[in-house]
């Protein structure tokens, strides 16, 4: 299911946090979350039912090897106990996500013909694989406790970060659900929750969604592009993806907000980093944190020597292009990163003088390596690169902007169809300049919560959280997935 | 702010929002451009330019006792006519394929909702060897638009395209009297009519002729030609006091080129004589034929593609109809299939290299 959809806002949100909290009620609180787990699957299995048996399999075996990990083993069958879990989450998540690259590249490498029917990925895999491999590490480590299956199933299924995250740690939501403060209805949650996910709706469905048509337009039609609007359609694409990730973060967060938990941020003005070390602290945070930990500090991090760090860095990219996805585009993606952020460890004196020249340098940067990433093969990446830096000018502009009819619009275009067409081509450019604007003012300016904090409490900021919800509800009637369900 | 102040913000919030959505959802109420509540308020005049979202609507509100049934070919057809004709009101029920199947669904709900004085047909050949099925609500079709309830209405009251381009749309029609009144569903605005456009979908040159032309095995089409002739019949037998008048229109000697070499000529006269000797035999059911008016048929300036012809074509029909031309019986009817097949062979031997030149 879709947050961003009629039924999940009329039926499923509404109907989960009346069972929740009406169930709070009983003096055993194991109904209600009981309750929102049976919901969780509802939301997770909506499109595919199978799915479903995936996500049961894999908490059943990760709970499975937190109960073995509890009982008082020898050292080496603890640490068995943890390989196989650690190996069993890898596994799935090579079979699921990885087995069709895998077979692929064998059959190009060593000229075989193995012709396997491919595996769907399901949703989300990613997400709820990683954080059942830290809870088992952490299990292992001794810095978490055995939950009850309930509970478990709880902090692994919970709808609002189940499909794309944030990535929780056990020890963010846990002692949340167990403690008691959130078993009553809190006005504050809740208006703080409702603001949020207007926010993040209105991110996504009028933004990220109206990005969208342009940038998938020319994505189709990557060989007519000339140098200008090759670049035009990266920026545009880096922005999509922003709000789309950033907007579903919000909804994620503010839905669980409502239900009385909090959990940890995913952005902080990512486009405002002055290195791309830093762009990774303010983008995708959840994702850093686990890579961090799990990845860069038991390789070694940076105790052991400059060039180790290094390799320690690059591995850590290397790990994060191919979580996002199974194609040569994101292994190169990652490595760009990674040889990135392995310069600025190695110079770190090699720097612009001026603050903003940085932040300049590192959007160009990350736009840049995003189109890669938005490639769908290298051959499309290496044929968008040859379009930004040599295609020239072929005045291919107003083109590209002609893709921009949306409900809103529709009206307007018709009218000066009929009445001024010499006017059309102004109003299609008017059009890219407004959205292009509010994008980038957007990116630059506030934080949503800074905003509400300051004006969601007026008449006139309340006006336009109304608006933004309606505007956001009556574009429902297409929707489209989040770019960061495959990953 | 304090959990009061957020509390107090928490119902600014949700009051307004409540108020936004309670105008928008009477605004679309009040336009209702599908027409699902009403028929238009306030005498304006109703725009029909969406078949397939107006048509059930248009079906349970509208005030009419006849029904002009039929295919695209149908559409252009000018409905006030028919209404200053035979002194009735007249609702135009189209369907892009003109499956007799979805219009007979149509038909059904007309006649659920009032007694129908007079169906027109226009009986596209094509539409009587189409599947039977009712493809008039799917995965991809709104449901709405087929159920009575309004509590799954809440996709086409909060629709943005509904509000920001069906409603400007239809009050920009309205205004300016397009697709109004009798012209309702016309197509034919900035449309080009002429040989060259005619030719356009039809590319000879590609087409490999076979000698003699392979007549495939046809026993899957046999069977949707009778169970469609079937359907048909029932419709007319089963609804004694409608009086049907069927039109079979003038298809391009494009099309009939193309059915030759592709090796179906044979099955579509067959489904034209099964569909009209079957309709025949109905006494509230009468047949206007013009597939045998060679001027139209081989003139392919009347024409936009190899079926589509203009809307003088259809004035025609309706004028001939009027005056009880071109109506086929029991007795003539062979002849006129027998006319038909010399029509085809004329335009394969002879009139199709008039536009094409010769092998």
């Amino acid at each position: 299911m879709l947050f961003n959809s009629v039924i999940f806002i009329t039926l499923f949100l509404p109907l989960g946090l009346m069972g929740w909290f009406l169930l709070q009620r009983l003096r055993n609180p194991f109904f209600a979350k009981l309750f929102v787990v049976g919901m969780s699957f509802w939301f997770y299995g909506y499109y595919n039912v199978y799915y479903l048996w995936i996500l049961l399999a894999s908490l059943a075996g990760n709970y499975l090897i937190s109960l073995l990990l509890e009982r008082r083993g020898s050292p080496w069958q603890r640490k068995a106990a943890a390989v196989c879990g650690i190996l069993g989450n890898l596994g799935l998540l090579f079979y699921f996500k990885y087995f069709n690259f895998f077979l692929d590249n064998c059959n190009f490498f060593f000229h075989t013909d193995i012709r396997l029917e491919k595996i769907a990925l399901p949703l989300g895999i990613s997400f709820f694989t990683f954080q059942q491999l830290s809870f088992v590490a952490e299990r292992y480590r001794g810095g978490a406790p055995h939950y009850s299956l309930i509970d478990y199933a709880f902090f692994v299924s919970f709808f609002p970060q189940l499909v794309a995250g944030p990535i929780v740690l056990h020890s963010e939501l846990l002692p949340q659900l167990i403690g008691r403060e959130n078993r009553r209805l809190s006005w504050e949650n809740f208006y703080d929750g409702i603001t949020l996910f207007i926010l993040g709706l209105a991110k996504k469905v009028l933004l990220a969604d109206s990005l969208a048509v342009l940038v998938n337009a020319e994505y189709g039609n990557i060989a007519a592009l000339d140098t200008p609007t090759a670049w035009i359609t990266i920026i545009w694409y880096m922005m999509e993806l922003y709000f789309d990730f950033s907007g579903y973060c919000h909804m994620a967060r503010g839905i669980a907000r409502m239900f009385g938990f909090w959990l940890p941020e995913n952005f902080d003005s990512p486009f405002r980093a002055s290195s791309v070390r830093e762009f990774w602290r303010r983008w995708h945070m959840t994702l850093s944190r686990f890579l961090s930990r799990y990845v860069y500090i038991p390789l070694g991090g940076n105790r052991k020597g400059k060039a180790r760090q290094c390799l320690n860095l690059l591995a850590v990219f290397l790990v994060s292009g191919l979580w996002h996805g199974a194609d040569w585009t994101f292994v190169l993606w990652g490595l760009m990163h990674g040889l990135a952020v392995v310069f600025e460890t190695a110079f770190p004196k090699l720097r612009f003088p001026r603050e903003w020249m940085n932040r300049l340098a590192t959007a160009v940067f990350v736009t840049l390596s995003f189109s890669v990433f938005r490639s769908d093969s290298l051959e499309t990446a290496g044929l968008l690169w040859n379009r930004l830096f040599t295609a020239g000018n072929r005045g291919m502009l107003l083109g590209v902007c002609n893709t921009l009819v949306f409900p809103e619009n529709y009206a307007a275009i018709k009218f000066l169809s009929m009445r001024a067409p010499g006017l059309v081509n102004a109003f299609f450019l008017g059009c890219f300049l407004f959205l292009s604007a509010v994008g980038l003012g957007l990116i630059c300016g506030q934080k949503a919560e800074d905003w509400i904090r300051r004006n969601g409490h007026t008449k006139a900021g309340a006006f336009c959280l109304a608006t933004l919800f309606t505007w956001s509800f009556i574009s429902l009637s297409q929707v489209s997935v989040f770019l960061y369900f495959n990953f | 702010m304090d959990e009061a102040e957020k509390k107090k913000a928490l119902k600014r919030l949700l009051i307004l929002t409540g108020a936004e959505m309670i105008l928008i959802a009477f605004f679309v109420w009040l336009m209702d451009p599908f027409y699902q509540y009403h028929a238009p308020f306030f005498g304006m005049d109703a725009v029909l330019n969406d078949r397939d979202n107006q048509m059930p609507g248009t079906i349970r509100n509208f005030a009419y006792d006849s029904v002009l049934a039929g295919s695209s070919l149908a559409e252009n057809f000018d409905s006030a006519f028919l209404d200053g004709t035979y002194g009735c009101s007249t609702l135009k029920v189209v369907r892009a394929s003109g499956s007799v199947a979805d219009l007979l669904y149509y038909l059904e709900m007309a006649q659920e909702e009032r007694e129908l004085r007079n169906v027109f047909w226009c009986l596209d050949i094509a539409s009587v060897c189409a599947p039977t099925e009712v493809t008039l609500y799917g995965e991809d079709i709104p449901r709405y638009l087929h159920t009575d309830t309004i509590l799954d209405d809440l996709p086409y009251l909060y629709n943005k395209e509904v509000l920001m381009e069906k409603i400007p749309v239809m009050l920009a029609s309205a205004h300016e009297g397009i697709n109004t009144g009798g012209q309702a569903y016309n197509w034919a605005r900035n449309k080009q009519f002429g040989a060259q456009w005619a030719m356009r979908a039809y590319d000879r040159g590609s087409v490999t002729l076979q000698e003699p032309p392979v007549q495939r095995a046809y026993d899957h089409e046999a069977w949707l030609i009778a169970s469609n002739v079937a359907l048909l019949k029932e419709e007319v037998t089963s609804h004694p006091r409608t009086r049907y008048r069927f039109l079979i229109p003038p298809l391009s000697l494009l099309w009939w080129d193309c059915a030759y070499v592709n090796g179906e000529l044979e099955m579509r006269i067959y489904a034209l004589d099964q569909a009209v000797s079957a309709l025949l035999t109905c006494e509230n059911a009468e047949v206007y034929y013009f597939q045998n008016e060679e001027s139209i048929v081989c003139n392919l300036d009347y024409y936009m593609d190899m079926v589509h012809y203009s809307p003088d074509i259809n004035q025609y029909m309706l004028e001939r109809m009027a005056a009880g031309e071109n109506r086929v019986d029991e007795e003539n009817w062979g002849q006129a299939v027998a006319g038909l097949r010399e029509l085809t062979a004329y335009i394969s031997e002879e009139a199709v290299y008039g536009y094409y030149g010769g092998d």
